[in-house]
């Protein structure tokens, strides 16, 4: 039996909350005064104080058996938030049902990806400059927001996004539906990376209150970050880690952004020399970014022949290596 | 979103952390009056605190609209805007055309070339350009040329500025027969005021001087294009450690995008060529390597094609690739091909 344990699940709500507003007859003014007389004011430093060590001190109190009562009551309190184990039977259910595979625009990269973007994972592009990667994720934006009908969220950080390419790229000429396509891509611009912490934060609270109001209006399908390493890079090296802790934390965010809101998010990443003779290039942001995203894209252009070419570095289903060459779409008004 | 960072007094925001309340979310949800109760402070101070957590986390209310993030904008209002993004035209129709326009503002712009090819004269152009006013088709702004080579010429920005005066006051002749004379109020000593100059020395003045940027813009708001001639000087020669560079340079790069978005204006950045080696054999690259050339919105790369200088657009978010050629005469950029001394205004 495969049984999986999701770790973004924690309890956000009931962490820092304090005892006195979880209205419960056992938990009284005298179980958090025995609390409080260790340190123990809110929940989360319950969880993280060692409940033998409390339970032998209650011991010694008059009223032990009602303070023990408490200790049980603040643990099944906290299991019955945390989310339950699922198996895979249900993960396969969730799979199916919630998320989707979305089409990247470009017929050769779907057949490559066998279908596109996988809602739910994070899909890197990779390649040198100015081969294409801008142009591939407009491309990836009108098509989600024409053919999935789902809202698109552009994060730009090199004020890249053109609307007028994004409506080149759209395939009706009917003015209507073409506003109506349009108005389903945001765009908003992102300068550094506590900002973008901010922002990322700020968008999970709000797709969490929308679950619970509307089903009617367009859900987010699409996030794309162009481009996250250009935020990354003036932190990163140099003495200390904290650039690269705040990378990592700006990767977990997306993860658990794309997971629990069955959003696809597509980030893009520039590339380096990679050291020796050859001129070889290898993708930014070193080894610890390397296992954030799940699919890892490369792009390369040929400016002799006007040719690009997708390879899959790294996919969850598929083996790397594979090739296809694609076609930028040029203006056709 | 941590507590510590509200805009509170210190004792205020000790007494709230000592009560347990870490989190903003923890505050959110409680009343005034519980907070005054739990963190020993006063009802009203309760409240402005309260006010204040909402404010940050303004986000999470959804408004009918249904906009995602504020500030978000849609593409569809942007489309519209893009459409009438004033642009500042190089005085060469083939460059113009070929750049959608002119140089967009809200975009940075990177030009590159070998030495001799006119890179400083396209930024002495531009200078003078952005000026012309709006009744001929410009912006009617004012300039920031950053001189990091010495390379600026007073005399020669004179003698472009007197040039184009003398293109408008043409232009005023020719359409005197169907509108009414209007009076070219400019002058050439105008102009010359109308750029603010600064030359630096050294990396830590090119990087300080970025940082004043935004102040100095806020209190000009007319500067509509900022010229840095040339970006890479400073930092070929002094640095020793090349990975602080490139965390120094990609800094600078974002704080020219945010100066480009935030007061609409055009970031121009000259660069100069260096030599790689890529698939065998020696061949001309941007200077600064492989992550800066992932900072600038546009790229435009000026060579040599036998006697004719060129210009390649070489990355651009919504322009095709193309290449055009251009002249540098004694009245500035001009068309290679045309003989007429007439610049097409509008």
């Amino acid at each position: 039996m495969i049984v999986v344990l999701s770790i973004f699940h924690n309890i956000p709500s009931l962490v820092g909350c304090r005892f006195v507003r979880l209205e419960n007859p056992i938990i009284d003014a005298s179980f958090r005064y025995f609390c409080a007389s260790h340190g123990i004011v809110t929940v989360e430093d319950f969880l993280l104080h060692d409940v033998e060590v409390l339970a032998a001190f209650a011991d010694r109190q008059t009223n032990s058996d009602r303070l023990k009562e408490g200790i049980t009551v603040m643990l099944s309190l906290v299991e019955r938030q945390c989310r339950p184990w699922l198996n895979g039977m249900e993960l396969l259910e969730d799979l199916q049902r919630n998320k989707q595979n979305l089409s990247t625009g470009d017929r050769g990269t779907d057949s490559l990806l066998k279908g596109g973007f996988r809602e739910g994972q994070v899909t890197e592009l990779v390649g040198p400059s100015s081969s294409g990667k801008t142009q591939f994720c407009m491309q990836a934006a009108a098509s989600v927001a024409e053919k999935h009908a789902g809202r698109v969220l552009y994060l730009d950080t090199g004020n890249s996004f053109s609307a007028r390419r994004i409506a080149q790229f759209g395939s009706s000429s009917d003015t209507s539906l073409e506003q109506k396509v349009m108005s389903r891509i945001s765009c908003h611009t992102v300068y550094d990376i506590y900002t973008m912490l901010e922002t990322l934060q700020g968008l999970d609270v709000t797709l969490r209150s929308q679950v619970q109001t509307n089903v009617n209006e367009h859900r987010l399908r699409l996030l794309v970050v162009d481009s996250i390493s250009s935020l990354i890079t003036p932190i990163l090296g140099g003495s200390g880690s904290q650039g690269r802790a705040l990378m990592v934390a700006v990767g977990y965010m997306l993860k658990k952004l794309a997971h629990e809101h069955s959003i696809a998010i597509l980030v893009t990443n520039h590339t380096v020399s990679a050291g020796g003779e050859g001129g070889k290039t290898k993708p930014a942001l070193g080894e610890t970014w390397k296992s954030i995203p799940h699919v890892r894209l490369m792009l390369s252009h040929d400016h002799k022949n006007s040719n690009s070419t997708i390879s899959i570095l790294k996919h969850t289903s598929m083996p790397s290596g594979q090739t296809m060459r694609i076609t930028t779409r040029k203006d056709n008004r | 979103m941590e507590a510590w960072r509200l805009p509170l007094s210190s004792s205020i925001r000790g007494k709230l952390i000592s009560a347990g309340y870490t989190s903003l979310s923890s505050i959110s949800s409680v009343s005034s009056s519980d907070l005054a109760r739990d963190a020993n402070i006063t009802e009203d101070e309760a409240f402005e605190i309260l006010k204040l957590v909402n404010q940050s986390s303004g986000s999470s209310s959804c408004n009918g609209s249904g906009s995602l993030i504020n500030g978000a904008k849609n593409a569809w209002d942007m489309l519209h805007e893009e459409e009438s993004l004033p642009r500042i035209t190089t005085s060469c129709s083939d460059l113009d055309n070929i750049l959608g326009g002119g140089i967009s503002c809200r975009d940075v712009t990177e030009i590159g070339g070998v030495p001799g090819i006119g890179k400083t004269q396209i930024g002495i152009q531009l200078s003078v350009n952005v000026q012309i006013p709006r009744e001929f088709g410009g912006l009617g702004g004012k300039a920031i040329y950053i001189d990091t080579e010495g390379s600026f010429m007073v005399e020669r920005a004179l003698q472009i500025a007197e040039a184009c005066v003398e293109d408008m006051e043409e232009y005023t002749g020719y359409m005197h027969k169907h509108f009414k004379a209007n009076q070219v109020q400019m002058k050439p000593k105008d102009i010359l005021d109308n750029i603010f100059y600064f030359r630096v020395c050294s990396y830590t003045e090119q990087i300080a001087l970025v940082n004043h940027l935004d102040k100095f813009i806020s209190e000009n708001k007319d500067v509509k294009v900022v010229i840095v001639d040339s970006i890479t000087f400073h930092f070929r020669q002094d640095f020793d450690d090349l990975v602080q560079r490139t965390r120094v340079l990609s800094e600078m790069a974002l704080k020219f995008m945010k100066l480009a978005k935030k007061f609409s204006l055009a970031v121009v950045l000259l660069n100069q060529v260096t030599t790689k080696y890529t698939e065998g054999s020696f061949q001309l690259a941007l200077a600064l390597g492989d992550s800066w050339s992932h900072s600038c919105t546009n790229r435009v790369i000026l060579y040599w094609n036998g006697d004719e200088r060129y210009a390649y657009i070489d990355k651009s978010p919504s322009l095709p690739s193309a290449s055009a050629s251009y002249t540098v005469t004694s009245r500035g950029l001009r068309n290679s091909s045309s003989s007429s001394k007439r610049v097409k205004m509008m």
